[in-house]
């Protein structure tokens, strides 16, 4: 029988909006794929937005109306050896205005940016009334295809190469209830724009725009049910840009922007018993508050499948 | 241990990405020597002035006065007390500061080129120079501003700097490092007349002229001035009575150029609604067409509909530089250009993007006319052009643009032509649609014109410089925003505009 220990936790793959990018995420749960095992997921999510925080007054705009993204993301994850996992995955994103809407720009769309990432779990200590965790994840992520971040609010990413460095830790009780913190530093390099002078508090002589680096902060509450087929969770999530400029007034964003963001969701994964391997995971979060960020909703499906790549 | 191997590479990772780039917020180039020095460049015909004695200044102290005496005590004094931020200032500046006035000139440009947004009610408010601080702040610094601006600057410095050349043979003076030899220079010996300041003139005008037209500047431009007129001082090229005197010149010719700016037309050229619509209605009347805003909320009045009537530098009848007429709405040559422009939209290459994006220079940028200028700028370091050559290529450059826009403008408010989103079903665009009429296309005649006067003055740029030009004016065929036929005549009236700044600078005196 397949151990009921999942390889992803699937708020950790969520795309994660920056400015108006997305950025896959690399996994940020405190679960282990075995060795020799593997898992696929395949991910479909709707995002859109009508506000969004100029600086920090939120705004409606008719020239954009409301903003919508639609992702499809393949990903996979390896279970290397007990404890350490690695993970692979890039989304396709599409984005466009609903009608009718001022502005008349088209959407933009394409495969965004590779993620790969190693999970390793350090500390794995169990005590009379639950289990500690503590695992260290580094990522790096970096667009495949030359799409323009300079094109906000449509850009599907914000087009620049990043590195995570993530430590996690969480704790299980007995009954199954868990609590997680995760927090993680973002290094983030720097984007090509199309155009060889920008306004960034200032003038830059230069395509190269230096997109900010940043800090996140993640709570997470979830509970096992069912003789561990469901998982429910319930988190809340911070992004906390290190530097960059306010989206100026009426005006697009850009990928200098200092973009902040608070957002809380929820997430399901159901490991349907009767195919073995097959699991589906939903999931919904909302921005609630921000700076140079949107305010918006994601509702997202999903499928995973796990298998053993060698033989146990 | 694999795991640490992998956090090793995880680690040598970041750090091959921590590389900072460097990203310049001015043009950085070595001081260099100029050229030439133009002893005659006093004689050539200003623009503003009949001639550079028209502004007087007084006789310099003799050099072997006790106050010139004095002065060079104090420049040496200063020079020996300089501090490292003031040395990082010097070195700048350079000895071609109308550089850093033009740089600085479009900073304030991108800074100001916001577009008002609606108010919670769906109206606009416009800004207002009778209470710049707004909401929302004067000015809304679009192309057709942000080139006046700049062709007032370039010519108020050139006019100025043909006055302080003719001063500078009439009187004489040389340079303080000439008198004494225990001066150091931080410039090289390019210019040897010292009385008036050149510098001075530059720092004094484009202070004066930018403060105008950026009034929320107003003590960031003073802060910017006294650098420089300081920086005049610590370089060793000018005693305080040199500085005194350009600043004399700069004073005069601002005062000259602002009265100009404040009757040029400007102010009438945002109109009221009932002007712009019967404006709107004449071109409906005329041709059975009109352009309508798209936005919503829709915007009642376009950009500017009278600037077309703003008085141009080179030419007397506006009229004589207008074009013919669009193709009509729905004729078989009109269906063409939907043809093409759906067949770009649907098939968005690489290249054709990169175009549409190089040559935006849309809201929070330095417009087409500050693009252009930033590529004079690299041509006058590139040629080595000492001052006032230097700013030569911006009036001439800058006169040619404002003209080629008040041209366009004229154009683009009589024939009132649709832009393709409005008249195409469903169309979608790469680029901004501006809140003007399409043809001609602004970009193509501020090109055009610009590059006609660097070929002029760079003959051995003008292929490049006429390439660069066609290219901008199809970027805005690229995205999705104008006709074909709004760039291919907007390049046409742009040569022809800039055709009549070339003949006034064919006469000036400088060749």
């Amino acid at each position: 029988m397949m151990k009921k220990i999942t390889l992803l936790n699937l708020t950790a793959w969520l795309v994660i909006l920056t400015s108006m990018g997305l950025q896959a995420q690399t996994p940020s749960d405190a679960l282990m794929m075995e060795a020799k095992q593997a898992c696929v997921l395949f991910d479909y999510n709707f995002s859109s937005f009508d506000h969004y925080w100029e600086g920090t007054l939120k705004r409606e705009n008719q020239t954009i109306a409301t903003v919508q993204r639609k992702v499809v993301m393949p990903m996979a994850a390896i279970g290397i050896t007990d404890n350490l996992n690695f993970f692979i995955g890039v989304p396709y994103i599409q984005t466009n205005s609903t009608e009718p809407n001022g502005g008349k720009f088209a959407g933009a769309s394409g495969f965004q940016d590779l993620t790969v990432a190693f999970k390793y779990r350090w500390l794995n200590k169990s005590f009379d009334h639950g289990q500690l965790t503590s695992l260290a994840t580094v990522g790096f992520s970096t667009p495949i295809t030359n799409y323009l971040s300079d094109y906000m609010p449509y850009s599907i990413g914000f087009g620049a190469p990043e590195l995570s460095y993530r430590a996690i830790l969480q704790y299980e009780t007995k009954s199954s209830w868990y609590v997680r913190g995760a927090a993680t530093y973002l290094w983030r390099g720097y984007t090509k724009a199309e155009r060889e002078y920008y306004y960034n508090n200032g003038s830059y002589y230069t395509p190269w725009m230096d997109v900010p680096s940043g800090i996140t902060a993640e709570a997470v509450i979830g509970k096992w049910l069912f003789d561990r087929s469901l998982q429910l969770e319930l988190s809340y999530w911070n992004l906390s840009s290190l530097s960059g400029d306010d989206i100026r007034a009426y005006a697009a964003p850009q990928p200098t922007n200092k973009v902040d963001m608070d957002r809380i969701g929820l997430f399901a994964h159901y490991y349907i018993k009767s195919i073995q391997g097959l699991g589906i995971v939903a999931y919904h979060n909302r921005i609630i508050n921000g700076r140079n960020a949107p305010e918006m909703n994601t509702t997202g499906l999903g499928i995973t499948y796990f298998f053993n790549y060698l033989k146990k | 241990m694999k795991n640490l191997n992998i956090f090793t590479w995880a680690f040598l990772l970041f750090f091959l990405f921590s590389c900072e780039k460097e990203l310049p917020t001015y043009y950085k180039y070595q001081g260099y020597e100029f050229a030439s020095t133009d002893p005659s460049g006093g004689n050539w015909v200003p623009v503003l002035i009949n001639s550079g004695d028209e502004i007087a200044i007084p006789a310099p102290d003799p050099v072997g006065s006790q106050q010139y005496q004095s002065e060079l005590a104090d420049l040496k004094f200063a020079m020996q007390n300089m501090t490292a931020s003031e040395e990082e200032a010097v070195t700048y500046w350079t000895q071609n500061p109308i550089i850093r006035w033009n740089e600085i000139a479009l900073e304030l440009i991108a800074k100001y080129n916001l577009i008002p947004g609606p108010n919670e009610d769906g109206s606009y408010t416009l800004p207002n120079p009778a209470n710049p601080a707004g909401p929302p702040a004067f000015p809304f610094a679009n192309p057709p501003y942000a080139v006046r601006a700049l062709a007032y600057l370039s010519v108020a410095q050139f006019d100025g700097l043909i006055s302080a050349w003719h001063h500078k043979y009439a009187f004489n003076r040389a340079a303080p490092y000439i008198h004494d030899e225990t001066i150091k220079p931080m410039y090289l010996d390019n210019i040897l007349l010292s009385y008036p300041s050149d510098g001075a003139v530059i720092a004094r005008s484009s202070r004066r002229i930018l403060t105008g037209m950026f009034p929320l500047e107003a003590a960031y431009l003073a802060e910017k001035e006294a650098e420089h007129l300081k920086c005049l001082l610590l370089s060793g090229a000018n005693v305080q009575s040199d500085i005194d005197a350009g600043i004399t010149i700069g004073d005069a010719i601002s005062d000259i150029a602002l009265a100009r700016a404040s009757n040029d037309g400007m102010r009438n050229a945002q109109t009221p609604r009932a002007v712009s619509d019967s404006i709107a209605a004449a071109a409906l009347d005329r041709f059975g067409w009109q352009w309508v805003n798209q936005e919503i909320p829709q915007r009642p009045v376009g950009l500017t509909p009278l600037y077309g009537k703003v008085r141009m530098w080179s030419v007397d009848n506006v009229e004589d530089t207008r074009p013919g007429p669009p193709p009509a709405i729905g004729s078989a040559e009109y269906e063409a250009d939907v043809r093409i422009l759906k067949n770009y939209a649907q098939n968005v290459t690489e290249e054709r993007r990169r175009i549409a994006n190089f040559w935006q220079d849309g809201i929070g940028t330095y417009t087409p006319p500050g693009h252009w200028n930033d590529i004079a700028k690299k041509f006058i370091v590139q040629y080595r052009l000492n001052p006032l050559r230097s700013a030569r290529v911006f009036a001439y450059l800058n006169m040619a643009m404002m003209d080629g826009g008040i041209s366009c403008w004229d154009a683009k408010y009589y024939y009132h032509y649709p832009r393709p989103i409005q008249t195409i079903d469903g169309f979608k665009t790469i680029a901004g649609t501006p809140n003007f009429p399409a043809y001609t296309s602004g970009h193509s005649v501020f090109s055009a014109a610009g590059a006609e006067v660097l070929a002029y003055i760079f003959p051995s740029e003008a292929v490049k410089v006429r390439a660069w030009a066609e290219e901008a004016a199809l970027s805005r065929i690229y995205g999705g925003i104008h006709w074909t036929f709004d760039a291919t005549v907007g390049t046409q009236q742009g040569k022809d505009v800039a055709n009549y700044t070339i003949l006034t600078a064919q006469n000036d005196g400088s060749d």
